[in-house]
């Protein structure tokens, strides 16, 4: 045990309950990690999730690979779809296992629990997050590598290391609004389980999952603006398919990485906001124990 | 005596068996002839179990915002084909855009109706924890879970109708109603519709053995016949080992007859120049008495598969504690 949590003495059950800085950081640390290791911890322990999770949604983005195939599409559409597919499994964690996390936990009983612990309820939705990034990341791995090789995919990649933070960038701001969401969710009872579905097609058709999103016009500027899968995708493959006639209409990758600066830090922050304001309205309406509903 | 004796009024002693009320037979034992229901406790349990389902489905929220989020889902994945085939050019083909959109269409029939009795047994046992109580009623697990199902087969139903709509209303897909094949059409989606359910009925049996994140494998499996089944493209693309493959389920066959039916003479999912049913049965595309025969052949072996994996899931669940057992991570 950390020597932050050793037993010490105290006069009064006051002074007790005061903790130094060291030991609320450990907390929130040790917060982080124990929720994230059920999530990396399952993986090993029920392995369905690798036919079901791997290979099933590789076939998924097969598909529209051959929908291109039919319509003997330039080979960078193909690029541009197997790219898409590995983001999927980003966004499906984001949706199914941080934004309707709290609301499950709440249903599960749980929530009162992680409420009454003495820790930030934001390590929990940071633990949940990288729980799950580990989770979507074998997945997006696994789609991307076995696509590529499958279908050949040529990438043409100019600048890596942009690349690599337009990639982190679109995860830290695609979680942070699963934690927002998470936060709202929290009021809600069985319409969030539904809301949770109409974020996936929905969400695929205006972040041009399988096109350039350029094509949706103003629809897709919106979306560049407020879905962090739209930016970071459209930027993503305007980076690995450098040599691509990619359709003119959105912001160059620099200004989209930029864009995804904003959001990850307007969405963490809304979350705290969020996460704070519902809880304490959650409380006085008695909703954190509503089960069921 | 035997219990089954006993279930019938006993002469001479002026009282009766058990199947004129609770009071346990006359003999005092175990009457194995009052665990079993009639048909019309099964009706009774089907109808109970979807008048369930359909309060779960539709009253969260107002009738708007419901059918809202029916259609959302259907007609996006409609739009995102629409795209894809207005980005390489393709969209100028009203065939191939009205091949799109149906495959679209019947595709979100598809996934309400493998999901909804898949996440019927996630519901029950991992949100609402009553699987078990469910279990233990006097109802058909089956029976309920296929009401259950219905549901959402309804509510797929809906947004496939709507989206074909809006594909003849807004996306120009040419529809002569005059033409239409109405026996065919009726024949296949009848057929088609038991086979769903059947797959549906595979993948609750799969859930009753997974965890909690398998809320998302009725997508996935979904995802992964929508490659072979022909629903966004004729399978003639595909290599011969999967098109074989495609041919073996009841999927493709039943998106061919609507197709057949709603639009005669339009692109063929299965067959064309080069296809694996062109080399095998030398014709070009299959007429309507192949595709209900060939429909009919695929949805009686998948049903009896589904039975068989049901039971079998049923049994594995009983004897390991799967029944109210809770997995969230």
């Amino acid at each position: 045990m950390s020597t932050a949590f050793v037993y010490r003495a105290t006069a009064s059950p006051q002074e007790a309950a005061v903790w130094t800085r060291r030991q609320i950081v450990m907390t929130d640390l040790r917060t982080i990690v124990g929720r994230a290791y059920p999530r990396v911890r399952g993986m090993a322990r029920e392995k369905s999730w690798v036919f079901f999770e791997v290979l099933l949604p590789f076939l998924a983005t097969s598909a529209f690979v051959f929908v291109y195939r039919a319509l003997q599409a330039p080979p960078e559409y193909i690029g541009f779809v197997v790219l898409g597919g590995a983001m999927t499994a980003f966004w499906l964690n984001v949706i199914w296992m941080m934004a309707q996390q709290l609301w499950w936990e709440k249903s599960q009983g749980n929530l009162e629990l992680y409420f009454a612990a003495p820790m930030n309820i934001m390590s929990v939705l940071f633990g949940m997050a990288f729980g799950g990034f580990i989770m979507a990341s074998t997945r997006a791995a696994a789609v991307l590598v076995v696509a590529t090789v499958v279908y050949q995919v040529a990438f043409a990649i100019d600048q890596w290391v942009l690349l690599l933070a337009v990639f982190f960038l679109t995860l830290a701001a695609l979680y942070g609004l699963g934690m927002v969401l998470a936060s709202l969710f929290l009021m809600w009872g069985r319409e969030a389980w539904h809301l949770t579905q109409l974020l996936v097609e929905p969400v695929y058709f205006v972040s041009g999952l399988n096109f350039p999103v350029a094509r949706l016009g103003m629809l897709g500027s919106l979306a560049i603006a407020i879905l962090p899968l739209a930016v970071g995708l459209d930027a993503m493959r305007q980076l690995a398919f450098a040599d691509a006639a990619y359709p003119l209409g959105t912001p160059g990758p620099a200004v989209e990485a930029l864009i995804l600066v904003a959001m990850t830090v307007v969405f963490t922050l809304l979350a705290r906001w969020t996460l704070r304001t519902l809880e304490r309205r959650a409380r006085q309406e008695g909703r954190l124990s509503v089960r069921w509903q | 005596m035997s219990g089954f004796e006993a279930t019938r009024p006993i002469p001479g002693t002026g009282s009766t068996g058990p199947g004129t009320g609770l009071a346990p037979p006359e003999w005092g034992g175990f009457d194995p002839a009052r665990t079993r229901g009639r048909a019309g406790d099964v009706l009774r349990s089907f109808k109970t179990s979807t008048r369930l389902g359909w309060q779960m489905e539709a009253n969260w929220t107002d009738p708007l915002l419901f059918f809202i989020y029916s259609v959302a889902k259907p007609v996006s994945s409609a739009l995102i084909l629409v795209f894809m085939l207005g980005v390489i050019g393709g969209g100028g083909n009203p065939e191939y855009r009205a091949f799109v959109v149906i495959g679209s269409a019947l595709w979100s029939f598809v996934l309400s109706g493998i999901s909804g009795l898949a996440w019927s047994v996630l519901d029950d046992r991992e949100r609402y924890r009553m699987l078990k109580y469910v279990y233990v009623s006097p109802s058909d697990f089956l029976i309920v879970l296929l009401g259950r199902g219905v549901a959402r087969v309804a509510v797929g139903g809906m947004g496939a109708l709507i989206t074909l709509g809006v594909g003849v209303a807004v996306l120009g897909v040419p529809f002569d109603i005059g033409a239409v094949n109405w026996p065919l059409f009726a024949i296949v989606m009848i057929l088609g519709l038991v086979s769903i359910i059947a797959i549906g009925v595979m993948l609750a049996a799969i859930c009753l053995q997974t965890r909690q994140e398998s809320w998302s494998y009725p997508e996935a499996v979904g995802g992964s016949l929508f490659l072979v089944s022909g629903a966004i493209f004729p399978i003639l693309v595909l290599p011969s080992v999967v098109q074989a493959i495609g041919m073996l389920t009841p999927l493709s066959w039943w998106i061919e007859g609507v197709r057949q039916s709603l639009f005669p003479g339009g692109i063929s999912s299965i067959g064309g120049t080069g296809s694996l049913f062109e080399t095998l049965t030398g014709e070009a595309v299959p007429n309507p008495a192949q595709i209900v025969l060939a429909l009919l052949a695929a949805g009686t072996v998948t049903t009896l598969l589904s039975i068989a994996v049901f039971r079998a899931s049923d049994r594995r669940a009983k004897d390991r504690g799967l029944l109210d057992q809770t997995t969230g991570s």
